[in-house]
């Protein structure tokens, strides 16, 4: 999958365009509305998956649609065809920025959503759209061809992994050097991680060198490709 | 993936109906019959052929193979349809019947004109029936024959119906979590972003935008609090990635280092990848409460395995041992395991590791699979 720079064209003000799948009402016309209060475009919302590659034909035809929110458990099944709906996704549409939301998450999922790359992918609890400031903010990561995993997922990868590791791992790792590697993780960007940590970003920069150099990962510019770095770090002690 | 005698999720299974049995013709009678008749019309062809139409000389062969099959397909008639006592008599009595109608027959062949010479062997059989009759009558209590069917009968549909109610329990548990998720999970997320949205309309008001967040804190709790709950009744990851994947997720979140090694090539039944996967998740609490020290943390392995029909879950740990057996987490698996008709052991290893402990604890569950 080629790397999915910046939206050819957009600039950062430009209206997001998204497209929902979510079988539970209540919860698609919550989602519709903050999403409208805060200037992203429901282009359809739909309450099954089967309709979404017409859906999604028609709606670019128009204009472009950056991300595609997808529900775990959709008819017919309620298991997980939005799993299989979004690797299917991306796999024909590497444009289009894919965002799962789920009331639980699972590395398993995880997995199998970034084996096509981590650009452009995300998985959050449904339960951090409530965070608005943040779950926008991943939105438009997504969206830009970023990384959104939510901090669970990757905190049950750093608990396991420090587990695992003997001395000389992440327990070299100083606390806040573990806490800017888990916000790494989750694709967040350096600017991003400062705020949350409440450092300046200087600092932020420092940390993220030091970790690399310590843990021994190769130096990679790019948010999305420092995720995968970053994981693939984590996820080293799971058996093949 | 297709699941082994997957229940209809909508619909309990129905526990009325029983399976008939088949009246279908046996294989070897079947067969038999075939020869018998395959030899019989090739030697009337012959004798067709051959031309002296004098001396029926196939009847030879009619004789004896049409006896064989009818012996064959009434004897096994009469076994099927008595059992213990009444049953000796009966092939007794239709034993003597075939080989008198047999000797009449050889006799009408041979020579009529005989005195009827099988009137011995009548005479003879009469009276091994009279004795049988005799010896069976008196007291004709129910013998140990009968009190035996009857109970391997009961084993059958004991045994039919416990898995039964077991596969039902687990498409009830699955029903309870999906209820969960689609009902007082989903509201509690739609509380949470209603309050999130509140949130940032109160920014002029930060005495009610406090009282919002600590809201939003608590429905944000309780809505973790519903997935650990739904967690703990039918992990959704069991169900759609199967038991490999779900034991890798224990292992990840039981807060100390454990090695899966699984081999399980397809799906089990539910009831089976339920039990195994609760049987797991404790012998684990167990581990990280009993084995570990806070210089020597516990490490864990876990192995699954299907053995024929039977799979095999162990879980091992390197910590002190002595684990009791009868302790009331572990005593809670047993039960699990025998209700699947399984085997459940707890033990020490009882070798010295490297590391200079001695000990380890040996969870070993084997559940039948089919």
């Amino acid at each position: 999958m080629g790397d999915r720079g910046p939206r050819s064209g957009a600039s950062a003000g430009d209206r997001l365009r998204v497209v929902l799948v979510e079988d539970n009402v209540l919860l698609r016309e919550g989602l519709t509305a903050l999403l409208r209060e805060h200037d992203v475009e429901v282009v359809d919302s739909l309450g099954e998956a089967g309709p979404l590659a017409a859906v999604l034909d028609l709606a670019t035809a128009r204009a472009r649609v950056d991300v595609a929110i997808l529900d775990i458990r959709l008819p017919p099944t309620f298991t997980d065809e939005g799993i299989r709906a979004a690797v299917a996704l991306r796999r024909t549409r590497p444009g289009l920025g894919v965002l799962v939301l789920s009331q639980y998450v699972e590395l398993a999922y995880t997995a199998e959503l970034l084996a096509a790359g981590s650009a452009g992918v995300g998985y959050l609890l449904k339960e951090r759209i409530g965070d608005v400031r943040e779950f926008l903010d991943a939105l438009r990561r997504v969206a830009a061809g970023g990384t959104a995993l939510d901090r669970e997922v990757i905190a049950e990868l750093v608990g396991a992994r420090s587990a695992a590791a003997g001395p000389g791992e992440l327990a070299a790792l100083t606390a806040r050097e573990r806490e800017v590697l888990a916000l790494m993780a989750e694709g967040r960007s350096n600017s991003a991680i400062a705020a949350t940590l409440v450092v300046g970003p200087g600092a932020v920069e420092k940390h993220i060198a030091n970790i690399f150099a310590k843990l021994g990962l190769p130096a990679v510019a790019a948010d999305h490709r420092r995720v995968l770095a970053a994981l693939t770090y984590l996820r080293a002690t799971e058996p093949a | 993936m297709p699941l082994i005698e997957e229940p209809d999720l909508m619909t309990a299974p129905d526990l009325t109906t029983r399976v008939p049995r088949p009246r279908r013709m046996s294989r070897s009678l079947a067969v038999q019959l075939r020869l018998s008749v395959a030899a019989v019309a090739i030697c009337t062809v012959i004798w067709w052929v051959v031309g002296s139409h004098s001396y029926f000389w196939p009847k030879w062969v009619w004789l004896p193979l049409g006896t064989l099959s009818v012996a064959h397909a009434s004897l096994r008639e009469v076994a099927l349809r008595t059992t213990g006592r009444a049953r000796l008599l009966a092939l007794h009595g239709w034993i003597a019947v075939l080989v008198i109608l047999f000797l009449t027959v050889v006799w009408t062949f041979a020579d009529p004109g005989d005195r009827f010479w099988p009137r011995w062997v009548v005479f003879a059989f009469f009276l091994s029936l009279i004795v049988h009759v005799a010896l069976a009558r008196p007291g004709r209590r129910r013998g140990a024959s009968d009190v035996e069917r009857v109970l391997t009968e009961r084993v059958d549909e004991l045994t039919r119906t416990r898995r039964g109610a077991l596969d039902v329990q687990t498409v009830e548990l699955r029903r309870i979590e999906r209820d969960l998720h689609d009902g007082a999970q989903a509201r509690l997320v739609a509380l949470s972003l209603k309050l999130g949205r509140a949130e940032e309309r109160l920014r002029e008001q930060p005495e009610a935008a406090l009282l919002v967040r600590e809201a939003h804190r608590d429905a944000d709790l309780a809505i973790a609090e519903l997935r650990e709950l739904a967690r703990g009744i039918a992990p959704p990851i069991l169900a759609d990635r199967g038991l490999a994947e779900a034991v890798r997720a224990l292992g990840r979140r039981s807060g100390i280092a454990v090695a899966v090694r699984a081999d399980v090539p397809r799906r089990l039944p539910p009831s089976v990848e339920l039990a195994a996967y609760f049987i797991v998740a404790e012998a684990l609490t167990n581990a990280v409460k009993h084995a570990g020290t806070p210089t020597h943390p516990a490490t864990a392995t876990v192995t699954l395995d299907v053995v024929g029909a039977t799979l095999v879950v162990q879980v091992a740990d390197d910590g002190p041992g002595g684990a009791n057996a009868l302790g009331s987490g572990l005593a809670g698996l047993a039960q699990r395991a025998a209700a699947l008709d399984g085997t459940f052991t707890v033990g020490d290893l009882g070798s010295a590791s490297p590391g200079g402990s001695v000990g380890g604890t040996v969870v070993r569950a084997e559940l039948p699979c089919g």
